[in-house]
């Protein structure tokens, strides 16, 4: 099984579709934002830092299920089948790949934020963003799961950059979201996305997680795993 | 580990173990259509075997059968006397399928060299290569070959685990005439290490050339099962051709000795058990126009196995007696 991680994860990164738009872009967005016009403060450096980290990371994750969707397309879902691999380890091996492949567009963010950006975090606080931006990243894999293995491939890639751009956007991981107006703001605190990046804003900020948060991205890892369920048992009889 | 699984399964089955392959009252139904009727088939171990049908036959069906892709609606398959869930486990099959597009973003070596990984005792992934005769293409990327180039190297993947069965769905389609000569080239090379092979075509000539055995299927049956020669033999002795001149084939299926009529464009053409008693009859209508007799070719003979007015049961019953 190691040896179809290590392959899939090879594939992804060598596809550049998934290097611009999950690695590249999330960065100079980054960068753009908070140095256009005036430049941004502090705080805002610090939280549109990892609110870009969790778009990345919401992009790589659903990236996965466009990978699953791929396979599924072109036959390398039923070629696997006929090799000794157990049907558990191939689905174990992309979800492992899906959890590796989600480290890259972290890490970037994180390092343009703190070597281009100047961000001062103590060591403690940037472990423990990067290791809750990437656990905070699973429900978003099942989302991808769920549409890849349901889906067309291109099917799946317009369905994840529809639930990428909406939930980026509406969860503020773009904009600030003082900057919205106030139902919008009351709608932004249920998406999985605003609670992902409070994951890290919160330990930025010296406390531990809202109790809030935890419970909503709970709520969404259950939504989006039975979906992905849902969705391969539907698939898994014609594969 | 291999020696063990194969003693168990000998035991617990007996003589099935013997035989690599064995369908036994094999259905398999997508909505109202039956791809594969009630298929009967055994292969034993290390014979090759070709499953010969037009498009749509039931090939395919029969494939996903024999590799537990698909689970028949009735009757049992089994491979080396287990489930084909246990044999591909096992590490004893391999397969070529049809429709797979090449896998993105690796090269030949990488994608070859994982599959051989997941097999309990592969051939070195360098062997595998060179048998495909693509092994100065290890370093290539998959999806930047041609497509007679695609095609060896999921023959490579099908063979690299050096399996006990290798199954190839229609691994030449889609394949230009030289493309088509080189693989087989690469694929006797294979088969005479004693491998058990089945592999499925539209080609008479391949499976006459490839397989030591040819399985004919028509509408999910087996119609007809032999080498070759006996085909030939079962498709009945001769062939008598003639332009109809506007008369019309009623009445032609009755005349003496005819087993079929099929008719193209203008011109009829029978198969008969006696061309002498047919072209007598067909004098006395007075309709033998640029006649032609001619012994049967495997073509015809696969032509008058698969017609639609030839039932099935009968064609089989008829070889069987051969």
């Amino acid at each position: 099984m190691l040896d179809y991680l290590r392959l899939e994860v090879r594939r992804t990164l060598r596809d550049t579709g998934f290097v611009i738009g999950g690695v590249v872009m999330p960065v100079v967005m980054y960068l753009l934002f908070t140095n256009l016009g005036d430049g941004a403060d502090n705080e805002w450096r610090t939280a549109s830092m990892i609110g870009m980290a969790a778009y990345g990371a919401m992009g790589s994750a659903l990236n996965t299920g466009g990978g699953v969707a791929e396979d599924r397309t072109i036959g390398w879902l039923r070629q696997l089948r006929i090799t000794p691999m157990s049907p558990r380890q191939v689905v174990m091996g992309r979800a492992l790949t899906g959890a590796v492949t989600v480290l890259p567009a972290i890490v970037a963010v994180l390092v343009a934020g703190g070597l281009v950006n100047g961000v001062r975090l103590d060591a403690w606080k940037w472990a423990v963003i990067a290791l809750l931006l990437w656990l905070g990243s699973i429900p978003f894999t099942l989302l991808g799961l769920g549409n890849g293995y349901r889906l067309t491939a291109q099917a799946t890639g317009v369905m994840n950059m529809v639930c990428n751009l909406t939930l980026a956007v509406v969860g503020g991981l773009w904009f600030p979201l003082s900057l919205f107006p106030s139902w919008l703001r009351s709608l932004s605190s249920y998406t999985p996305t605003n609670r992902f990046a409070q994951l890290g804003t919160s330990v930025a900020d010296g406390h531990a997680p809202a109790l809030g948060a935890v419970l909503v991205l709970t709520g969404w890892l259950l939504a989006f795993g039975s979906y992905a369920v849902v969705s391969y048992r539907r698939t898994s009889r014609t594969v | 580990m291999a020696d063990t699984t194969e003693t168990a399964a000998d035991i617990s089955t007996g003589g099935a173990a013997d035989q690599a392959v064995s369908f036994a009252g094999a259905v398999k139904a997508f909505g109202a259509v039956r791809a594969v009727d009630c298929v009967d088939l055994e292969i034993a171990r290390g014979e090759t075997v070709a499953l010969l049908g037009r498009n749509g036959a039931g090939k395919s069906s029969t494939i996903s059968l024999l590799l537990g892709l698909n689970e028949p609606d009735e009757g049992v398959v089994r491979l080396f006397g287990g489930t084909p869930e246990q044999a591909v486990r096992a590490g004893r099959v391999g397969a070529m399928l049809q429709d797979t597009r090449p896998v993105p973003r690796v090269t030949v070596g990488e994608l070859v060299g994982f599959v051989a990984g997941t097999y309990p005792a592969p051939m070195p992934v360098a062997e595998a290569l060179e048998l495909a005769g693509i092994a100065e293409l290890a370093g290539r990327r998959v999806d930047r070959l041609s497509g007679g180039q695609t095609q060896r190297v999921r023959f490579a993947v099908a063979l690299v685990g050096n399996p006990a069965l290798i199954v190839l769905d229609e691994p030449t389609a889609a394949l230009d005439v030289e493309a088509r000569y080189a693989f087989w080239d690469s694929m006797r090379a294979f088969t005479r290490r004693g491998h058990t092979v089945l592999f499925s075509t539209h080609y008479l000539e391949e499976a006459d050339a490839n397989a030591d055995r040819i399985v004919v299927i028509d509408h999910g049956r087996i119609v007809a099962d032999g080498t070759a020669e006996q085909l030939k033999r079962a498709a009945g002795g001769s062939l008598v051709a003639f332009d109809l001149a506007g008369a019309g084939p009623d009445g032609l299926a009755d005349l003496p000795g005819v087993v079929s009529v099929e008719v193209r464009g203008d011109r009829a053409r029978l198969r008969t058990d006696d061309s002498d008693a047919t072209v007598v009859a067909l004098a006395e209508r007075g309709v033998i126009r640029a006649l032609e007799v001619a012994p049967a070719s495997l073509d015809d003979a696969f032509l008058a196995l698969t017609s639609s007015d030839t039932p099935a049961r009968t064609a089989r019953t008829f070889l069987e007696t051969v």
